[in-house]
């Protein structure tokens, strides 16, 4: 029955593989070696071919019926019978039937997970399908049955009705199974708590989507923007919504372990030290601000909320406040707080990196590698995937027809790619165009890049309005950041690029080199300042400069989307009516909520409660954004490819995180910590306090202290760096060879398709001459070697390793993993043999 | 949820939850749907056999809004239809929107987008198909030139085996490799 037992495809009747090779390759092969030999004319046997065929994918009880096909297919018996007739009795033609037979008779399994795929053609009767789910001991299995025939039920593609009925006759059977079972054995201890616990996870598992479905944020809303304006702008909103769900986690895990700990220690500890530390506290709080008492709520003025220095200096919300002591909890239970304080910043990076990656892996392997080759099947896409359906509106759906029409009519007038054809002035003249346009780009970021640095280095200081003065810096970077893009889109277009996409990437990497200049600008400023200067904490300062950034990039994107959508909106509807309709721009957007997580990332370190604070910011611009677009915007007319644009802003996300990684490790690492503040004072660097420990352990505890030894080492290092490298070797070379088989492949599948033809021809021209001679028949049709030959290859392994091929396609999840190394020779010979051919 | 016990008996829904995608909550909250849109004729107690017996016509369910816009709504409630009609009664309505949630894998959404494809149920996606396709996604914007030449594109990237139309596995080839078929074929409700 299982077919994929035997790699060597069908034993084949007629005698070796190679000799009959050469028909199925090229039909129009004759042997005239056997013609002259005076060999046995060919008996034709296609009954036996055919019920072959489907006899290792039916089961038992679809014999007879097969049977009566088989004879009925017994085509050289019907003379009358033109070619569509001939067509329809393709084995080919019989794929459909087989590969979704293939996956429903045997089951496949990979990753242990089954999946049913239903009848595309015909129906069949569930009680079948029942009967024959009903066999696999897996389903029936006592314990685990339910869940996996729930897996089963849900990726069949039945009716709800059938399936229910299924479901119930799967159950019963079942309980027969389970009842004569129960005689005759009782199931183990272990059985016994895998199934309580199977079902527990089970029912938990629906509950907790229960709560997540309750809980889910937005939903009515997202829903509105989807129906109004597409996918497209949808993905803003969703990106925004999963780094304000990233967000929080860090905020509790920061909570949890530094904050919490800290007031504790404060509140409840009033020891000497801890009391000098709040007396210390107040007294800078009184010489770096005027305002006259101090940790109370009426010392708060407003313009802290501003600037983030004066009354906030010493709180939680700063790296200078938190403590280097010792919180006892209870009793001798003792909780060190830079340990934790280190833990938790390490702990909530690696979060993050974890999320990340595993996010970016799986966008990319959804649009990218599961999607490859795409770029073949422009217009079918576009066919049949270009509606969207989630689109609720009369008026998006209007202008989802006309852009579909564009983009139709675009691939109509031949697509104008004039790349080939433009001569070597035209192209030297375009190359200095942007060679030039680069260098202008280039020299714009170095430009803004040091003038910020020249605005932190002198102005900072000595500048006298004092909320001015430490907001110069970020409203200079947030306002060149907001307008440098602008001029970024305009070079863009004087560049004329081929292809609009090519165009927003490049523009997409220009805004993103000018924000990562602009932070790494800043952080080589901080750096260096704490080496230099005498800043009582230099870390808080650091905290409040990134407090400042953050917040006035959140006025900014306020003020932008009043202006450039709510405003502009008026204007285009009342004053200048060129200006037109108002769009969302979700790239630009989209990069402002990057850049700011990657300050978010920055400064979490030195500011813990910064996860807070960007969460709440997040929750803000939501609304006001989902306002705005519903206000203010109309849909696009073109297109925006959600899927693709998604794993590549998730790409950008991911570098500034590194670069915020980077940029803290540095910190960290090498950069000494302030002497008079912090959980670090009076370490050489922040990182030595792990030595310490680890040379602490040196005695009760050596066996850890080697292992972190071994791990720390260099040797350790490399060699673990260079295992990855060879994995990933390993899994390139891996995918080339995927790749070059998915080539070969198709281009089997075409050469194929091309005999198809052929033979048909040939078939039709052999019936319509039998007519004219009404030659009678007999049992057994002997027919010329020449026909026989050409017939014979119909049932031959070609024709039925190409069937099989194709069944095994469809029973394998993707085709690039269904082909086995040792098969692959073999196809590769034959596709030799086609290429040679033809 | 004095409505839950009403409407559906506990077994009832755990069935549904075994057959969809959907949890007993969004379940209940597609029955309310489906209720409002057609009150007077479906009744609140789905008890005895209603769920596949109670149907609400096919021109009354085109005016639920995340149907009204769309150009396959009709193709799309026949193919999820029993018995073809359109008609739907709420196990069909039920499954129609678990097919297009966003949990539902590829594979069985690629299933009933070739049915709802297939305009003339011969499984096949054959010229007329592409043009009935094109017709719907334009609103005949298109001259019948211009269809053809279309269609014959479609066909020249889509059909391996040269046979002049579409059959299933070509059809799936290419779907399963696009990412944005996901983020299409899918109805939040």
């Amino acid at each position: 029955m299982d077919y994929r037992g035997n790699p060597n495809g069908y034993p084949d009747p007629r005698g070796p593989p190679e000799q009959v090779q050469m028909h199925s390759v090229n039909p129009g092969y004759t042997e005239p070696t056997h013609a002259d030999n005076g060999r046995p004319p060919y008996v034709i046997d296609m009954h036996s071919g055919i019920q072959d065929l489907e006899d290792r994918n039916g089961g038992e009880e679809d014999v007879r019926y097969l049977h009566a096909r088989g004879s009925r297919r017994n085509w050289a018996a019907d003379n009358q019978r033109d070619a569509t007739d001939l067509i329809n009795e393709l084995p080919s033609r019989q794929l459909e039937q087989i590969a979704s037979d293939v996956a429903k008779g045997t089951i496949r399994r990979k990753k242990s997970k089954k999946s049913f795929h239903g009848t595309v053609r015909g129906h069949h009767d569930y009680n079948d399908l029942a009967a024959s789910l009903s066999r696999d001991p897996d389903l029936m299995d006592e314990f685990d049955g339910e869940t996996r025939t729930t897996e089963v039920l849900r990726d069949m593609a039945v009716k709800l009705t059938d399936k229910k009925e299924i479901r119930n006759n799967i159950s019963n059977s079942r309980q027969r199974t389970l009842k004569r079972g129960i005689q005759s054995r009782r199931p183990g201890w272990w059985k016994r708590t895998k199934y309580s616990i199977g079902i527990g996870w089970m029912h938990f598992k629906y509950r907790l989507a229960e709560l997540a479905y309750s809980l889910e944020l937005w939903r009515s809303l997202t829903k509105k923007i989807e129906g109004h304006f597409g996918t497209g702008v949808t993905s803003y909103f969703m990106f925004l919504k999963w780094i304000f769900l990233l967000n929080i986690p860090i905020f509790f895990l920061t909570l949890c372990f530094i904050v919490i700990p800290q007031i504790v220690y404060v509140e409840f500890q009033p020891s000497a030290e801890a009391v000098a530390a709040v007396v210390a506290a107040n007294n800078m709080t009184n010489v770096t601000t005027t305002a006259p008492v101090v940790t109370t709520t009426a010392a708060f003025t407003g313009r802290e909320l501003l600037t983030g220095s004066g009354y906030f200096t010493n709180t939680i919300l700063y790296y200078g406040y938190y403590t280097n002591g010792i919180v006892q909890v209870v009793g001798d239970t003792e909780y060190n707080m830079k340990y934790a304080y280190l833990l938790t910043g390490g702990g909530y990076y690696i979060l993050c990196l974890i999320i990340l990656a595993l996010s970016i892996s799986r966008s990319y392997k959804k649009n990218y590698i599961e999607a490859s080759g795409v770029f073949n099947f422009y217009i079918v896409t576009k066919v049949f995937c270009s509606w969207d359906y989630n689109i609720t509106s009369p008026d998006a759906a209007r202008l989802q027809h006309k852009s579909f029409f564009n983009e139709i009519k675009e691939f109509l007038s031949g697509k104008k790619l004039d790349g080939a054809n433009r001569d070597f002035s035209t192209k030297c003249k375009w190359f200095f165009l942007r060679v030039i346009t680069n260098l202008i780009v280039l020299g714009s970021i170095g430009g803004s890049a040091y003038c910020i640095y020249y605005i932190q280095d002198t102005d900072y200081i000595k500048n006298s309005i004092v909320i001015l003065g430490k907001l110069a810096m970020p409203l200079v970077a947030t306002g060149i950041i907001l307008v440098l893009p602008f001029f970024f889109t305009r070079i863009g277009k004087l560049e004329n690029y081929q292809k609009p996409q090519t165009e927003l990437y490049v523009g997409m990497t220009r805004t993103m080199l000018l924000k990562a200049a602009i932070l790494g600008v800043l952080a080589y400023f901080w750096f260096n300042r704490a080496t230099k200067e005498d800043e009582p904490c230099w870390e808080t300062s650091l905290g409040e400069d990134i407090y400042r950034l953050v917040l006035v990039d959140f006025v900014f994107t306020l003020i932008s989307t009043f202006f450039l959508e709510f405003i502009r909106r008026l204007l285009g509807q009342y004053c200048c009516k060129r200006l037109g309709d108002t769009e969302f721009d979700i790239g630009r957007n989209t990069l402002d909520l990057i850049y700011s997580q990657a300050l978010c990332w920055l400064g979490t370190f030195y500011s813990p409660l910064l996860s807070f604070i960007m969460s709440i910011k997040l929750f803000i611009i939501f609304y006001i954004k989902a306002v705005s677009v519903l206000q203010n915007c109309k849909p696009s007319v073109r297109a925006w490819r959600a899927a693709k644009s998604h794993t590549i802003f998730l790409g950008y996300l991911f570098i500034f995180f590194l670069l915020a990684v980077v940029a803290v490790s540095y910190g960290v690492l090498l950069v000494p910590p302030s002497e008079t503040c912090g959980p670090f004072q009076g370490q050489e660097q922040a990182y030595d306090i792990v030595t310490t420990l680890v040379d602490s352990w040196e005695g009760d505890l050596d066996w850890l202290h080697q292992i972190f030894k071994l791990v720390s080492s260099p040797g350790f290092i490399a060699s673990v760096l260079v295992a990855f490298s060879v994995g990933t070797y390993y899994m390139r070379i891996v995918m080339v060879g995927h790749k070059e088989m998915v080539k070969l492949l198709r281009q089997q599948l075409a050469m194929e398709g091309r005999d198809k033809a052929y033979l048909l021809n040939m078939l039709q021209e052999v019936s319509r001459s039998k007519k004219e001679k009404l030659r009678p028949s007999t049992e057994n049709r002997i027919l010329s070697p020449t026909s026989a030959t050409s017939m014979e290859s119909l049932t031959s392994p070609g024709g039925r390793r190409f069937a099989r091929t194709m069944a095994e396609t469809a029973a394998a999840n993707t085709p690039q993993q269904s082909p086995v190394p040792s098969r692959r020779n073999r196809r590769m010979d034959s596709n030799e043999n086609l290429t040679s051919r033809f | 949820m004095g409505n839950k016990i009403t409407t559906f008996s506990e077994d009832q829904l755990d069935a549904y939850q075994d057959c969809t995608f959907f949890t007993r909550k969004e379940i209940l909250r597609i029955f309310r749907r489906f209720q409002m849109l057609y009150p007077e004729h479906v009744p609140l107690d789905m008890k005895r056999g209603q769920t596949s017996s109670v149907k609400i016509p096919l021109h009354e369910l085109e005016k639920m809004p995340e149907l009204k816009e769309n150009p396959f709504r009709h193709r799309l409630c026949q193919v999820f239809s029993e018995d073809g009609s359109g008609d739907m009664s709420f196990d069909d309505f039920l499954d129609m929107f678990s097919v297009l949630s966003e949990a539902a894998p590829r594979d069985i959404k690629t299933v009933y987008a070739f049915k709802m494809y297939d305009f003339d149920c011969d499984h096949f996606i054959n010229r007329s198909d592409l043009e009935k396709t094109l017709v719907c996604l334009t609103k005949e914007e298109l001259s019948q030139d211009e269809k053809s030449f279309v269609v014959d594109k479609v066909l020249e990237e889509t059909d391996l085996d040269d046979d002049g139309m579409l059959s299933y596995i070509e059809f799936e080839q290419v779907i399963s490799r696009s990412p944005d078929f996901l983020n299409t074929f899918h109805i939040r409700i």
